[in-house]
């Protein structure tokens, strides 16, 4: 599968290095030298110097033989019009734009209806404040995520030291619970993703990843001692495009929202724009202001201005000064193994986010929807059984499912199956799967229709 | 540096290098010579050591190489390989000394072609093989070739291609790494097997034939021969082997290029209209300087002058004609063929076509911003700027080069080598060519240079074939800090 990405930025730099480690044939094209070179020395792909937007350029990187054209450069203009000549030239090829401003919003269907054919504008900042609203109302909860429309939740909790279940074999839990218990697929513990077994023990400070029920949400997170806080009040930091997107979403759930913003037009704006929210211009960490906002009584104190050394120093002092959670946004990644490290458990990313949205059209096979979790060690996926792929008729124990995957999940006509090693998947089901990275492509693999050759 | 790591690969270098002995054992048993013994032990030698350093260093799962240590893999891989490749001619004891198989080995595996043998027909046909074999496997590069068939080097491939494959501008034929090397493998394959057959519609056999191939294609100059390609008079010959040694000469990716139907892409590219174009005017100018003085007719004159300008050039090394019978004008020329080599990417020594290209431009465009002191010009090839950094590598290289080149002629002749043999004993190992003028020329051997000396040779060998930068860095006292 060859797979052309247009922009080495952060975006760019992560799905081909989260590509390049599945084996799969990327060209990364960019102008700035200094970004294709950091390609190159650290990622196994082949790269272009030159405009993303260029035909001559296209060509060269083998447009024609591509299956899929990313375009995720910072520019949405030089996207658009990659997916344009990219269209022209090849127009059998796939094509993903990312698109962050709001302006286009209504057109997203448009484009991929009519010509240029982009299937999907990526939109992160859309992902992102999905991804603050899930979060939000569980504290600790660094994901959560709703596959089959909401019906199956896959989350993500960090295990306090107070839990019942810290020290406890995962054999053990129902017996000291005394219920049935969500399905553990992973832990992280020191950074290091375990797929534990009935012997392990869950730790103090393990990042858990279960699956769940809708109905039984709310248990299962009993079980790990969390609950789901009523959201009443919210103080953003920083009214950037997310900001404003996500004031908006709050008014409509009648949620009390403040936001500060440091830029005076931006202000004046964003009192324009929006209603019930509380505008106020000054600076995030400025501890008066804070005070004379009454950050203590606040739910949740969400940072996301445009620095993310700010963020996180301003999502600190919120902490300190008795705000109940903090959610902050950072865009390096190389600082997200840092953040449980500092007491910041519940951060957001918008390019992670846009990794996320891309990865899901990547896969092969009917795949409906697909994520990735922390460090990008595993993803889960839900795909659609096709009649011809290789897990379909056969109990489950005989498939031949790659070491370190798991069917966690079978959605049959609105009913949710956890499934067992007899349960048989039929033509059309939709299948929950959880999958280390290394197992990846053999998961692709047996989804896929048999006689796909790419 | 994890150097666990790095000598958990060199010992499945010296495993896989081990398993290569098998090739010339074949034809040892086939010829019922005295090389079967010598080359068992040998692969016995080099499969343990290659076993017991994996064994011994299997270290935790690695998924990256740094820079630093993809270049000491490859430059300790390097001197690893030529070391236990030298086992079979010294337990052969046709070779003599240790540091004599040993320089063999070394001027094998950097596709040189310096000997110190004195009676090349008197060695056995397993051991001449393997001498001609690893010419082969170095001429491509054998770190190349592991990356193409070890599916695990996966990311750090790139690390080990880029530190033993160091074209100033490099070029991935395919998006993955293993896949470019594949290619490059296949092509050269390829290339090689229509010579064996072109080379025995000409008349030779099967083994020599073979021989042959695997030192022309690496640009390599062993010949099975005392008298090089001498030994075999013909004019047929002669133009097959020209016409090889050239394509060896000419970058990879053009051949690629040209096999999948673009037919242009040697004329398109500027470096290989410079290496043609190169050969061309050296060739018409030896020959006229040869005609009359030398060769009667200008027929011989042209087929004596262009064989040995393309051997040299492409720093191959046979020798149809002892050139040093030649005037002088001719031989200073063959000289400063050892310095240009051949085109970059392909499996020439020597500076490299391109980096003399881009070496002259600067000059011009130094001169061009004496007279116009604000002009801003950048440096082309083929239509696009060379960006800074390469240019800086390539001045770099090129002041080694000379410098390294210097400094070993000094060494050489310190050990009470004449003049002309100690420059030229430095210029044709540096540039991978083979033999040299003086005491080393095409009827010489390197026996009579001194014990120290061969070191010295060896280190050139390597320099050489490495491109000096993977080698030299060792010598670097940062290169050993945490």
């Amino acid at each position: 599968m060859k797979i052309i990405i247009v922009g080495a930025g952060e975006v760019g730099f992560n799905i081909a290095s989260h590509l390049a480690f599945e084996n799969k044939d990327v060209v990364v094209i960019d102008h700035n030298r200094v970004a294709i070179r950091h390609v190159s020395d650290n990622i196994d792909v082949q790269v272009l110097n030159g405009s993303g937007s260029s035909p001559v350029v296209l060509k060269q990187a083998g447009i024609k033989e591509a299956d899929i054209l990313l375009a995720v450069t910072d520019s949405d203009e030089t996207n658009l019009v990659a997916c344009l000549v990219a269209n022209i030239i090849s127009p059998t090829t796939k094509k993903l734009a990312r698109i962050r401003s709001a302006d286009y919003d209504e057109y997203h269907d448009t484009f991929r209806d009519h010509t240029p054919h982009i299937d999907t504008l990526i939109n992160p900042e859309i992902e992102v404040v999905k991804t603050i609203h899930r979060i939000m109302n569980v504290p600790g909860a660094v994901d959560v995520d709703d596959f089959a429309e909401g019906r199956v939740k896959f989350v993500g909790i960090h295990l306090d030291k107070s839990a019942r279940l810290a020290g406890v074999r995962l054999s053990e839990i129902s017996a000291k619970i005394g219920k049935k218990i969500p399905l553990i697929a992973a832990v992280i513990r020191d950074e290091e993703l375990i797929i534990p077994r009935g012997n392990d023990r869950l730790l103090a400070g393990d990042l858990v990843y279960f699956i769940s029920e809708k109905d039984n949400y709310l248990d299962s997170l009993a079980i790990f001692d969390k609950q789901v806080e009523p959201i009443g009040s919210v103080l953003i930091i920083g009214g950037g495009n997310i900001g404003f997107r996500l004031a908006n979403l709050l008014e409509e759930k009648a949620v009390l929202t403040k936001i500060i913003e440091k830029d005076p037009d931006r202000c004046a704006q964003l009192a324009e724009r929006l209603n019930k929210a509380v505008i106020l211009h000054g600076d995030g960490s400025d501890q008066e202001l804070l005070r004379e906002e009454n950050i203590q009584n606040m739910d949740v104190v969400i940072t996301l201005t445009d620095d993310e050394e700010t963020n996180i120093l301003t999502s600190l002092l919120a902490k300190r000064m008795g705000a109940a959670n903090t959610i902050t946004k950072i865009s390096k990644v190389s600082y997200l193994p840092l953040m449980s490290m500092i007491g910041l458990e519940q951060v957001v990313s918008p390019r992670l986010s846009a990794v996320n949205t891309i990865l899901q059209h990547i896969r092969r096979g009917k795949v409906i929807s697909a994520k990735s979790i922390k460090n990008e060690q595993a993803e889960i996926m839900e795909a659609v059984a096709l009649e011809t792929s290789d897990v379909v008729g056969k109990p489950i124990k005989k498939i031949n499912i790659p070491k370190g995957a798991l069917i966690t999940g079978i959605i049959r006509n609105d009913n949710v199956i956890i499934p067992s090693g007899e349960s048989v998947i039929e033509p059309n089901d939709r299948i929950i799967i959880f999958s280390t990275r290394q197992a990846i492509p053999k998961i692709e693999k047996i989804l896929a229709v048999k006689l796909e050759y790419f | 540096m994890r150097w666990h790591f790095i000598l958990s690969i060199v010992g499945i270098l010296l495993f896989f290098l081990g398993l290569c002995m098998a090739f010339p054992l074949f034809f040892g048993l086939y010829y019922k010579d005295q090389s079967v013994i010598p080359l068992l032990k040998a692969m016995g030698i080099t499969l343990a050591a290659g076993l017991s350093l994996i064994v011994c260093f299997r270290s935790v799962k690695v998924d990256y190489i740094s820079h630093r240590e993809g270049m000491a893999i490859v430059a300790i891989g390097w001197t690893a390989i030529g070391l236990f490749g030298a086992f079979p001619f010294y337990l052969g004891s046709e070779f003599g000394t240790f540091i004599d198989a040993f320089f063999e080995s070394v001027s094998g595996f950097t596709t040189t072609g310096s000997s110190i043998l004195t009676n090349i027909e008197g060695v056995s046909k397993g051991l001449l093989f393997w001498r001609s074999f690893i010419q082969w496997l170095g001429g491509m590069g054998i770190i190349v070739l592991s990356v193409a068939i070890l599916p695990f080097l996966g990311v750090g491939g790139m690390q080990l291609y880029k530190a033993e494959v160091p074209s100033p501008v490099p070029d991935k034929l395919k998006p993955r790494i293993r896949d470019t090397a594949m290619i490059l493998w296949k092509v050269y394959v390829l290339i090689s097997l229509a010579e064996v057959l072109l080379l025995m519609i000409g008349g030779m056999d099967f083994y020599d034939a073979l021989c042959h191939t695997f030192t022309t294609m690496p640009t390599g100059g062993f010949s099975t021969k005392n008298t090089s390609i001498a030994h075999y008079n013909s004019v047929y010959l002669d133009t097959v082997f020209i016409f090889f040694m050239i394509l060896a000469g000419i970058n990879f990716s053009l051949h690629y290029q040209f096999l999948r139907g673009k037919p242009l892409a040697f004329w398109r590219d500027s470096e290989c209209r410079f290496f043609l174009g190169a050969v061309l005017v050296l060739t018409g100018i030896v020959s006229i300087n040869i005609y009359g003085s030398v060769y009667e007719t200008l027929g011989q004159a042209l087929r004596f002058g262009s064989f040995q300008v393309v051997s040299i050039v492409t720093t191959t090394g046979y020798a149809t004609a002892d050139y040093e019978l030649w005037p002088a004008m001719s031989q200073i020329i063959l000289l400063l063929c050892m310095f240009l080599g051949a085109s970059a990417g392909s499996t020439g020594g020597g500076m490299k076509c391109l980096r003399v290209m881009l070496y002259f431009k600067y000059c011009y465009k130094e001169l061009f911003s004496l007279i116009h002191p604000h002009a801003v010009k950048h440096i082309k090839i083929g239509g696009k700027s060379v960006p800074e950094d390469v240019m800086r590598s390539v001045l770099g290289f090129m002041g080694l080069y000379i410098g390294l080149f210097a400094f070993s002629s000094v060494l050489i002749a310190s050990m009470g080598v004449d003049f002309m043999t100690s420059i030229a004993a430095v210029a044709a190992t540096i540039g991978n060519i083979g033999p040299g003028l003086g005491m080393v020329g095409p009827s010489d051997n390197f026996a009579h240079i001194p014990y120290l000396g061969k070191w010295v040779l060896i280190w050139c060998m390597l320099l050489g074939r490495l491109e000096i930068y993977t080698v030299i860095i060792l010598l670097v006292p940062e290169f050993w800090r945490k």
